[in-house]
C-alpha cells in the first residue's frame, strides 16, 4: 500500500467556493446550477464526448451527471474532494455505462476523491489540464495506450490483454504505473 | 469481464494484508466483475487504508479525465437543464410529503392494530371471569395477535406496492420530462438557426484564405451574422487538420474598430469541415469583418496572427 499522504486543501478560496455553490445548490438555487453548469459543463461533457463519440449522448451523461448534484447536494460532500475532479470521474462512469449498455454500476456515494486541486479556478483548472496532457503524453506509449484504453473505451485488462497480446498482469501494471506517473508528475 | 479472468485474477490481499493498488485501479474503473467487485468491497468496508488509496486512485483518475480536449455542449442544453430544475423543483417537494404519507402510515396503524386488542385484554373483566375464559381469551388474544400482525403485514404490503408505483410514475415522469425538455430544446435551437439563416437583417460574408501559395485544396467559409440578435452561424470547409492542443477561433472584428471578439473554438473532422453554430455573443455589435485564427486549445482572450481565413 501507499503511505503517501495526499489531503484535500481546506483552507483554498476556491475550494470554498464550491462548498458555498454546492451549499447554495442545496437550499434550492437555481442560479447555483448555473454556476455549476458554467464552471464544469465543459469539462463534463467532454469526458462523456471523449468516451462516447455522440455529443447528444454526451449531452445526455452531462445532463445527468448535474441533475445528480441537483437532486442529492449532499452526495458531494467536500471532504471528498475536488468537485470538478469528482463531476469528472462520474462523467466518465456513467459514460462507459452507456457505452456497455449496463446499468450503472455503483452509486456515486462510493466514488471519494482524494485530490488537492482546486479546480474551481478558471485558470487553475487550464493550467491542471495542460500540465496533466503533457503528462501523459510524456509516457511510455504502450502505458499511456493501456491507460486510455481501460479508462476512455471501458475496456476491461482481460479485453486489452486480448487486443494488446500482453499477460493480464501487464496490463494491470501499466495502469497503475501510468496513474503513479501521473500522480507524481502533478503533484503541486 | 471475461471468464478467463475470473480464473486467473484473484485479487489476493498483499503481504501487509491490504489490496494490490493494482487491482484497486482496475476495481477504481469499474473494470471488474461483479463477485470480484463484491470481494474488494467487502475488503475495503473494514479497511481504511485501501479505502484512502481508493480515493487517491480516484483523484488520478480525475487527472487522467482532465486530459481531454475541450469541446463545448450546444446552448441547448443549458436550456434543457434550466427546463429539468424547474420541473424537478415543481416535483421534487410534493414527491418527498407524498413519500412520508406512505410510508409514516404503515408505522403509526400497525402498532395501534397489534397493540390494541392486547390491552383491551388487560383492562376488563374481575380476576375470575379472567381465569374462567383463559382458554377462549388466550385463543382470542392469538387470534386478535395474529389479525393485527396480518392487517400490518397487508398495509406493508400495500404501501410497498404503491411505493413501487409512486417510484416507477416518477421514473417515467422524469424520463417523459427530459425528452420533452431535450425536443423543446432542439425545437428553439431549429427556429433560432432559421431565424439567424433566413433574417432579411443578418449580414453573409464568403471567407478565404489570404495565403499567397494555394493549397490543393482552399479552405472556405461563411458567416451569417444578425447583429441585432447576436446570432452567428459559420461553415467552413477544406480546413487543415491541426497540431495537438490547438483550435481554430472565429473573430468578429467589430465596425466601431473596437477589439475583436472571440465567436467560439472549432475543430474540423476529418473531411476538413467545420461549424460554429449559435454561440454566445454580445448584441447589437455590428461587424466590420471576420477573421480565423489557430490558438492554443480552449481559445484566446485576443486572436494570434496570421489569419487564416478572412472576410468582409
Amino acid at each position: 500500500m501507499n503511505s503517501e499522504t495526499v489531503a484535500v486543501n481546506p483552507t483554498a478560496p476556491v475550494a470554498e467556493d464550491d462548498a458555498l455553490l454546492l451549499t447554495r445548490v442545496h437550499s434550492g438555487e437555481e442560479s447555483a446550477m448555473t454556476s455549476l453548469y458554467d464552471r464544469y459543463s465543459r469539462l463534463v461533457y467532454s469526458v462523456a464526448l471523449r468516451v462516447l463519440r455522440d455529443a447528444a449522448a454526451a449531452e445526455d451523461v452531462m445532463q445527468e451527471v448535474l441533475m445528480q448534484v441537483w437532486r442529492s447536494p449532499s452526495t458531494f460532500a467536500s471532504t471528498r474532494g475536488s468537485l470538478g475532479g469528482w463531476l469528472a470521474v462520474v462523467a466518465r462512469n456513467r459514460a462507459i455505462d452507456l457505452l456497455r449498455r449496463r446499468r450503472p454500476t455503483d452509486s456515486v456515494d462510493d466514488i471519494a476523491l482524494a485530490s488537492n486541486f482546486n479546480l474551481a479556478d478558471e485558470a487553475e483548472r487550464s493550467s491542471l489540464m495542460e500540465h496533466a496532457r503533457t503528462a501523459i503524453q510524456q509516457l511510455p506509449r504502450a502505458q499511456r495506450k493501456t491507460l486510455e484504453m481501460a479508462f476512455f473505451d471501458g475496456l476491461t485488462h482481460s479485453e486489452i490483454a486480448e487486443m494488446t497480446g500482453d499477460p493480464l498482469g501487464t496490463v494491470k501494471t501499466r495502469i497503475r504505473g501510468a496513474l503513479t506517473s501521473l500522480r507524481k508528475a502533478l503533484q503541486p | 469481464m471475461m471468464p478467463s479472468d475470473q480464473n486467473t485474477v484473484m485479487f489476493p490481499a498483499t503481504g501487509a494484508g491490504h489490496l494490490d493498488p493494482a487491482d484497486l485501479s482496475v476495481y477504481a474503473m469499474q473494470l471488474v466483475s461483479g463477485d470480484q467487485a463484491a470481494a474488494i468491497a467487502g475488503h475495503l468496508s473494514h479497511c481504511p487504508d485501501c479505502r484512502a488509496e481508493l480515493a487517491r486512485i480516484h483523484g488520478d483518475l480525475a487527472l487522467v479525465a482532465m486530459t481531454v480536449d475541450l469541446d463545448t455542449p450546444s446552448p441547448a442544453s443549458r436550456q434543457r437543464l434550466l427546463s429539468q430544475l424547474a420541473r424537478e423543483k415543481r416535483i421534487a417537494v410534493p414527491a418527498q410529503s407524498a413519500s412520508a404519507q406512505l410510508v409514516q402510515p404503515q408505522v403509526q396503524t400497525a402498532e395501534p392494530q397489534q397493540a390494541k386488542p392486547i390491552a383491551a385484554f388487560g383492562r376488563s373483566g374481575s380476576v375470575l371471569s379472567m381465569e374462567e375464559r383463559k382458554p377462549k381469551r388466550r385463543a382470542g388474544l392469538i387470534i386478535l395477535t395474529g389479525l393485527g400482525w396480518a392487517a400490518a403485514a397487508g398495509l406493508c404490503l400495500v404501501a410497498g406496492s404503491l411505493l413501487r408505483d409512486r417510484q416507477n410514475l416518477r421514473r417515467d415522469l422524469a424520463s417523459q420530462s427530459g425528452q420533452i425538455d431535450r425536443l423543446t430544446a432542439d425545437a428553439a435551437q431549429a427556429h433560432q438557426l432559421m431565424d439567424a439563416l433566413t433574417n432579411p437583417g443578418a449580414m453573409r460574408v464568403s471567407m478565404r484564405m489570404p495565403a499567397t501559395e494555394k493549397p490543393p485544396q482552399t479552405p472556405s467559409g461563411g458567416v451569417t451574422y444578425n447583429p441585432d440578435k447576436g446570432s452567428l452561424v459559420f461553415l467552413a470547409s477544406n480546413m487543415a487538420p491541426l497540431e495537438q492542443y490547438k483550435a481554430y477561433e472565429l473573430w468578429i472584428i467589430p465596425a466601431d474598430n473596437a477589439a475583436a471578439i472571440p465567436a467560439g473554438t472549432f475543430h474540423p473532422d476529418r473531411q476538413g469541415n467545420a461549424a460554429v453554430v449559435m454561440p454566445d455573443l454580445p448584441k447589437g455589435i455590428p461587424a466590420k469583418a471576420f477573421g480565423v485564427t489557430v490558438e492554443p486549445d480552449g481559445g484566446s482572450q485576443s486572436p494570434t496572427m496570421p489569419l487564416v481565413m478572412f472576410g468582409n
